[in-house]
């Protein structure tokens, strides 16, 4: 066992970010050769879309959710960080969780139960961390990712409740779907203040400083949550194609904040950007699709936010927080970029599938593992090594 | 010194703040797919009969659009309807400003406006089609009469509370009446007027159906009425469509710009510490 010496126990980013990037590349490889039959399709608890949908939420991006978290909240409360020995407890819930999903076809409701004490112990060991700083003082800015992340612990009680009940559970995985867009536009909305007033007062033009604006951020989350609920007590209702409209033009109503000139082309600010972009084309095509069945359904849709949207969000923030709170400097090779933009062909790949057949879905499985796999080789020595300072937690560089 | 944009600068900027502006509307937008998700649900609990859903509304707006027939109807409804708003709007807005002058005709012109104000649409549509008939006359007169009160009142106001120190500073300063006007006199008269003039043009479309609906062959407010004693739903639904998004329109694309390009000192003026 690695012990709590090691830099990847310094602070709670280094071991999340990896396990994120790495079981974005196991899920998705793992996908493929599912899909393309090189593989025997394993048997799991309510069959291998909830898997697949299910440890990409609860196990890849909720790890990147939970990196960010306990890493950015002390920054921003002024708490001291998270003990290492807990983010060991914690990591280890988690790889349990995986563990015994991944098992659960073949022990059958036993790793089930394990795979929800696990999932829900890991959400309410950082809630109960989180509790603290964010309920008091400044902190109480930050209380929406605890509402988020409590709505999360919410959904997957239901979840795994259907999962052993016997009933459908993809319903509570397209509620988590939404959860994790409203989770983006709260998190970018704080990156982003900072990222762009930074490249424009590098640029030299900071006489209209960039401002998320808390209006619209709240209009955003409203129609994105009403769209999410929509879903999950209306499936298949026209009501949710006007709400997947309204969301699309709610997040695309974000997008007057960030047209700040010729910064925008900068590449810290058009990757976020983009991350909106996505998600409001990725509604939009929603809402379409409930009014013209000829386009693709809403999955193929939804999936073009669930590649593009959260794993562009999820590669910048873990780009970012991954090396400034490892003392590092921002990392301006151009393996970024090129990630960034291999994400984004892996989701029109992943909305084409209608339209060009099965390849598709293995073009845009191949294209995802590709992006992280760029990740992790560029990442991985700054989340396993020690810091250029040698100093020891999570402060910046410098 | 930088000196002035050429014409491709210049093109360049106006094309960027339409567009701008163009982006700002996505938060509107935003909210009229939440009204038709309610309408949708409200729909849903009702039923068809009574309250058609949005696309079933649409979809026969569509099929109306198709007949030519339609469109005049909408452009007699425009015209009767900008007729009567033009014409307050000349009217209304001298005569407030006028009376915004003179403390005596301010004094005097009160109780005549809340006569105005507290008189109800529908009786002087009855006096107009007493006066005017079944033409174009009626529902003009009764869109003008109104929204009289509400330019009146809004040029009335504008003019009353023009800052007498900057009055005074522009004497002192020796400017010219056309400097003082453009600069000093309209942009404060405006930002009254414009809030009424959108109010008054909201009213003008919404009173024009209801004369029509009362006293004439054609128009929306005609097709309206045939609709409804045809028991139409989705027609009526339609025609409203029509009405609102020919509003929204002329609104949004017209008034708003051209409010926000007459108004931008006052942004100057608040964006200073």
């Amino acid at each position: 066992m690695i012990s709590l010496q090691h830099p990847l126990w310094l602070c709670p980013f280094r071991v999340f970010f990896l396990a994120t990037a790495s079981s974005a590349l196991l899920l998705l490889a793992a996908w493929g050769l599912f899909l393309t039959g090189f593989l025997p399709l394993p048997p799991f608890a309510g069959g291998a879309v909830i898997w697949h949908a299910h440890e990409l939420f609860h196990g890849c991006i909720l790890a990147s959710v939970i990196g960010f978290i306990l890493t950015a909240v002390p920054e921003f409360t002024g708490v001291r960080p998270i003990a290492a020995r807990h983010v060991r407890r914690l990591f280890g819930l988690w790889l349990l969780a995986r563990t015994a999903f991944a098992l659960s076809g073949l022990i059958g409701s036993a790793a089930t139960v394990l795979a929800a004490l696990c999932d829900l112990g890991l959400l309410a060991g950082v809630l109960l961390w989180l509790a603290k700083p964010l309920w008091q003082g400044s902190g109480r800015r930050h209380l929406a990712f605890f509402h988020a992340l409590l709505a999360l612990f919410v959904v997957e009680c239901g979840f795994y409740a259907s999962l052993l009940g016997g009933s459908d559970a993809l319903p509570w995985l397209r509620l988590t779907g939404s959860l994790s867009m409203i989770l983006i536009i709260i998190a970018l909305s704080r990156i982003s203040m900072r990222l762009v007033n930074d490249v424009l007062v590098e640029r030299g033009d900071d006489s209209a400083p960039y401002v998320a604006r808390p209006p619209r951020r709240n209009l955003a989350i409203l129609t994105l949550g009403l769209h999410g609920a929509a879903g999950f007590w209306l499936p298949g209702n026209p009501l949710l194609g006007w709400l997947a409209l309204a969301a699309a033009a709610a997040v695309f109503n974000l997008l007057n904040d960030w047209h700040i000139g010729k910064a925008l082309w900068r590449r810290w600010v058009l990757l976020p950007y983009l991350v909106y972009w996505l998600m409001a084309l990725a509604y939009t095509l929603q809402g379409l699709s409930s009014f013209f069945p000829a386009l693709p359904g809403s999955s193929s849709a939804a999936h073009l936010a669930y590649i593009g949207s959260i794993g562009l969000s999820m590669l910048i923030v873990m780009s970012i927080a991954g090396r400034l709170h490892a003392g590092h400097d921002l990392d301006r090779r151009n393996w970024l970029p090129w990630s960034g933009a291999i994400l984004l062909l892996a989701a029109g790949a992943r909305y084409a599938p209608d339209w060009l057949g099965a390849a598709a879905l293995l073009l845009a499985s191949g294209l995802w593992c590709l992006a992280w796999f760029l990740y992790l080789r560029h990442a991985l020595p700054v989340l396993l090594g020690p810091r250029p300072d040698n100093r020891a937690g999570c402060d910046e560089g410098g | 010194m930088n000196a002035p944009p050429g014409l491709p600068g210049r093109l360049l900027a106006a094309s960027g703040s339409v567009l701008a502006y163009l982006w700002s509307g996505w938060g509107s937008l935003a909210s009229l797919f939440l009204f038709m998700a309610a309408w949708h649900a409200l729909a849903m609990v009702l039923g068809s009969l009574i309250l058609p859903t949005p696309v079933e509304s649409l979809q026969t707006l569509s099929r109306l659009l198709h007949d030519p027939l339609a469109w005049e109807d909408i452009a007699i409804t425009a015209r009767r309807a900008l007729t009567g708003f033009l014409l307050s709007l000349g009217v209304g807005s001298a005569a407030g400003m006028i009376a915004g002058i003179s403390l005596t005709a301010s004094m005097m012109s009160r109780p005549i406006v809340t006569l105005l104000v507290g008189m109800p649409p529908i009786a002087w549509l009855v006096l107009a089609l007493l006066w005017f008939g079944a033409g174009d006359g009626t529902p003009v007169f009764t869109v003008f009469v109104a929204t009289f009160p509400v330019i009146f009142v809004g040029a009335m106001q504008g003019t009353r509370t023009l800052d007498g120190q900057l009055r005074e500073l522009s004497r002192m300063l020796g400017l010219s009446f056309a400097m003082k006007l453009s600069d000093i006199y309209l942009p404060h008269v405006l930002s009254y007027l414009f809030p009424a003039w959108i109010t008054a043009l909201g009213t003008a479309w919404k009173v024009v159906v209801m004369a029509e609906l009362l006293s004439t062959q054609d128009g929306i407010g005609a097709a309206l009425a045939i609709s409804r004693s045809h028991l139409d739903t989705p027609s009526s639904m339609a025609w409203i469509l029509a009405l609102v998004g020919s509003l929204l329109g002329v609104e949004y694309l017209l008034l708003e710009p051209l409010k926000r390009r007459l108004e931008s000192w006052r942004q100057w003026d608040e964006s200073r510490p």
